[in-house]
């Protein structure tokens, strides 16, 4: 019977994943038209394109081009089933920081490799600025990532969380926690690729980079993939600093909360070039984040 | 979302996806492209219509052909038309490409653009204001509706005599086919 539950488990949350990764794209649409000072889609649009890009006619590019984007979707499938959300954690217990670190890097590679395959410019371009910049993020997210083992001397995110529900939130529970949470939030934008880091996709200069020559169902396991992309860097800064939730609605509004002010920062700032976005992620972020790392060591 | 909506849905949500999502190809074909950027902007907001502009033929399935036609943008309309996944629909904004408007005695203008590729719209003037756009994605629903945008199934099945056409202003074209030749006996 608990292996049945925990099968039911796997499937149900990817799933649950989709639905709020695809709410928030058209949340994400519908608000930013609004700051505009313009009427914007209906919230379901996403799905509309969704729908769509599922009926319209793909063109492959060869093998490797339908393998890298299964590839990254099943990164992304499979790191969302590492992260607790709410009491659903069918593989925390198995794995931990470490594995989502290292899960963390399939999905760019898997598309990556298909985008490359695809033998566009374009693409290779969108690509390149794609790895500079998780080499941007990923230094600094890395030592936030220690910061946290270190203070709660464990792995295990459902460990982290349990002892967030019992005590308090640990973006408020000591200083150096506190600097290493604004670190994380000063580089969510370029976790999730969003405005001032999207120099990945950028329509006008590259026409939209790896994407370039996805369509028709590829662009639809490309929109998945990006809904669940959202999700994940959300429910890990969430469970990481904002003590997770037992409560399912609790936790969706602290997902909401920290998204939307990640959208007001996304609506209203130009892109960066690449080089200052490394700049900019290298500079303070990484400098919080060091600080919060020997706060934690010293105390 | 009315109760109507809601039946077509059920019935057809391929027809219905296509229909309220129209990604524009952003490709500036003439004049008339100084006409879009207002109305994919905030002053008159297509993305409320589902309309957005994309930056690769491959994503798209709506084609704005803006203003006039020279020979050489007629060369880029066709390739990007070929490329673009199959439901796609073309539509012809300004007087320029319905008969050649202010360039009628032009010697490098294309008169009738729908010699060279299917049009399933047009919108008259020169040049037409935003909302004309607007008047133009509505008619499109409507013909969508009706299964009248057929646009891209007459490129198919008339292939020989459109690439005959293109064949007879441009030259010999550097591409393949798109579709496959039938030789008459």
């Amino acid at each position: 019977m608990i292996m049945i539950i925990e099968v039911v488990k796997i499937i149900v949350l990817p799933l649950i994943a989709l639905i709020i990764g695809i709410f928030l794209m058209g949340l994400a649409r519908m608000i930013t038209a609004r700051i505009h000072w313009r009427y914007g889609p209906p919230i379901t649009q996403p799905l509309i394109d969704m729908v769509k890009f599922f009926d319209q006619r793909g063109i492959s590019h060869g093998f490797i081009f339908d393998f890298g984007i299964i590839l990254s979707l099943a990164g992304s499938i499979v790191l969302v089933l590492f992260i607790p959300f709410c009491k659903i954690a069918p593989l925390s217990n198995s794995g931990g920081l470490l594995v989502i670190l290292y899960l963390m890097l399939i999905t760019p590679l898997g598309i990556a490799l298909s985008s490359g395959a695809s033998g566009n410019p374009n693409a290779s371009i969108g690509i390149s600025r794609k790895f500079m910049l998780a080499l941007g993020y990923e230094v600094p997210f890395i030592l936030i990532i220690l910061t946290i083992m270190k203070s709660y001397n464990s792995l295990s995110l459902i460990d982290i969380v349990n002892v967030q529900q019992a005590g308090t939130w640990s973006i408020i529970s000591s200083l150096p926690l506190f600097l290493t949470g604004v670190a994380y939030f000063l580089i969510l934008p370029a976790i999730l690729g969003v405005r001032p880091f999207d120099m990945t996709t950028a329509p006008q200069e590259i026409s939209s980079g790896p994407k370039v020559e996805y369509s028709g169902k590829y662009l639809a396991l490309l929109s998945i993939e990006h809904a669940l992309t959202l999700y994940i860097g959300l429910t890990l800064f969430v469970n990481l600093f904002l003590g997770g939730s037992a409560n399912f609605i609790l936790f969706f509004i602290k997902i909401l909360i920290v998204f939307i002010i990640g959208l007001f920062i996304n609506a209203v700032f130009p892109r960066f070039r690449i080089e200052q976005a490394l700049k900019y992620l290298w500079g303070i972020p990484t400098l919080l984040a060091l600080a919060g790392l020997i706060l934690t060591m010293i105390i | 979302m009315d109760r109507n909506k809601i039946s077509k849905w059920l019935k057809g949500p391929a027809k219905m996806g296509h229909k309220y999502s129209l990604s524009a190809i952003y490709f500036c074909t003439g004049c008339g492209i100084i006409e879009v950027p207002p109305v994919i902007t905030a002053r008159w907001d297509a993305e409320r219509f589902g309309v957005i502009p994309v930056a690769s033929p491959r994503q798209a399935n709506l084609f704005l052909i803006t203003g006039y036609v020279s020979l050489k943008t007629l060369k880029a309309i066709i390739r990007t038309y070929e490329q673009m996944p199959d439901p796609k629909y073309v539509v012809g904004f300004g007087s320029c490409p319905i008969n050649g408007g202010m360039y009628w005695d032009s010697y490098n203008t294309i008169k009738h653009l729908d010699k060279y590729i299917p049009v399933d719209g047009w919108i008259a003037g020169c040049m037409p204001r935003p909302e004309a756009i607007f008047i133009g994605v509505t008619h499109l629903w409507t013909l969508i509706d009706k299964d009248m945008a057929k646009g891209y199934v007459k490129y198919r099945e008339k292939y020989e005599s459109y690439r005959k056409n293109q064949e007879q202003i441009l030259g010999k074209l550097e591409w393949k086919p798109l579709y496959p030749i039938r030789r008459r006996k």
